[in-house]
């Protein structure tokens, strides 16, 4: 990634299971935002695993997300509370170092799934509905702005 | 295995604070059982060392590699074709390994990154547990398979001492008492016997007093 495109770049590690068409629905937020956002899709969000975090930091992300099922809703009974136990290590790395914690986030999905995953990162990074897949992403693409504090269909952790 | 731990970032950092090229070596074995000094490791270290030196605005080249065995000179030699080209090795492996780095590299700056701490079992994931002090003299069968030197806080052979509550040891009420353990496996295995004798001390020569402990098999020799 560049390092001096505007905005806030982004990566976002997600549990497949949120969304059976992710493949499809991440390719909206690509398409759309370009280099500045990164998915990257996992069979359980209990794969995540430190060295995701801080190689996601290390190759230009500002902010790193790991979205999981919500709580007690994990397909391999566990994952999601793995999940919390190797974000918490991950950020003592990076406070170890002087970054902020809050670089990287554990977001539970709420309400029932199946959700989008396209629906659930605009949500996440405050950005409006997604356009037409037809409508080819015209140069300089918008920049990812930062959080405003919206209500959004997820639980922080 | 022999297990470790990682040293503190701050530590390590100053120890090698002054070079520039990094060579990191990890080791596949043991430390990398015990999640401190294998190949992810490795990448943990060189992934916060890579941040806190771009953070602070320096350079720095870190080249990362793990052997199957650090403590083993033939594995060491993928180490020696390339360890002249950097200023510094930082070495994942145990307190054998960067000594037999040190034996094979005479000349190369090697710096520990890991706190070796015991013989060590995986007890369930993320756990590791000391069961064995390596004294030279194992008892083991007398004691059913439980180390008192080890388990036990006061290394007793003729225990138990009376001062364990509901199974667990006196001095460290997370530790399981040694004795009560022996006694119950004793039981269970039909050897209950074996609680009547009354064991000498250890030989500890054995274990210390004349510097490194050296094993010489003549048949495995080149």
């Amino acid at each position: 990634m560049e390092a001096n495109q505007q905005g806030v770049r982004v990566a976002i590690f997600f549990c497949r299971q949120l969304d059976p068409d992710q493949d499809t629905h991440r390719r909206l937020l690509e398409k759309e935002l370009g280099p500045r956002i990164r998915f990257f899709p996992l069979p359980c969000s209990g794969r995540i695993d430190p060295l995701h975090f801080l190689k996601a930091l290390e190759t230009g992300s500002d902010k790193v997300y790991l979205i999981a099922c919500p709580e007690g809703a994990c397909r391999y009974g566990q994952g999601n509370v793995r999940a919390r136990k190797r974000l918490s290590y991950a950020r003592g790395l990076i406070e170890e170092i002087g970054f902020a914690p809050e670089s990287f986030e554990l977001i539970y999905a709420a309400g029932p799934l199946p959700v989008s995953i396209d629906t659930l990162s605009r949500q996440l990074l405050g950005l409006g509905p997604a356009r037409s897949p037809a409508v080819r992403q015209a140069p300089g693409s918008p920049a990812i702005p930062e959080k405003k504090g919206e209500t959004v269909a997820v639980k922080h952790e | 295995m022999i297990s470790a731990e990682r040293k503190p970032f701050g530590e390590i950092k100053a120890s090698i604070r002054p070079h520039r090229k990094i060579l990191m070596v990890g080791c596949a074995t043991c430390v990398a059982e015990c999640a401190a000094g294998g190949e992810k490791e490795v990448g943990l270290l060189a992934s916060q060392l890579r941040l806190d030196a771009v953070k602070e605005g320096r350079e720095i080249e870190i080249k990362e590699m793990t052997l199957d065995r650090q403590c083993v000179y033939e594995f060491i030699d993928q180490v020696t074709p390339v360890a002249d080209q950097y200023d510094v090795i930082l070495s994942l492996g145990c307190g054998a390994g960067v000594q037999a780095m040190a034996e094979v590299l005479p000349k190369i700056h090697i710096v520990p990154a890991l706190n070796t701490t015991s013989i060590a079992e995986t007890r369930e994931a993320g756990v590791w547990l000391e069961d064995c002090r390596g004294c030279g003299d194992c008892k083991l069968d007398y004691f059913a398979d439980i180390c008192p030197v080890t388990r036990c806080a006061k290394g007793l052979f003729n225990g138990p001492c009376g001062g364990s509550k509901e199974g667990r040891c006196e001095a460290d009420p997370d530790a399981q008492c040694a004795w009560q353990l022996i006694i119950t496996r004793l039981e269970e295995t039909g050897r209950t016997a074996s609680m009547d004798e009354v064991y000498p001390p250890a030989n500890w020569a054995r274990k210390q007093g004349k510097g490194p402990r050296k094993i010489v098999r003549e048949d495995q020799r080149a």
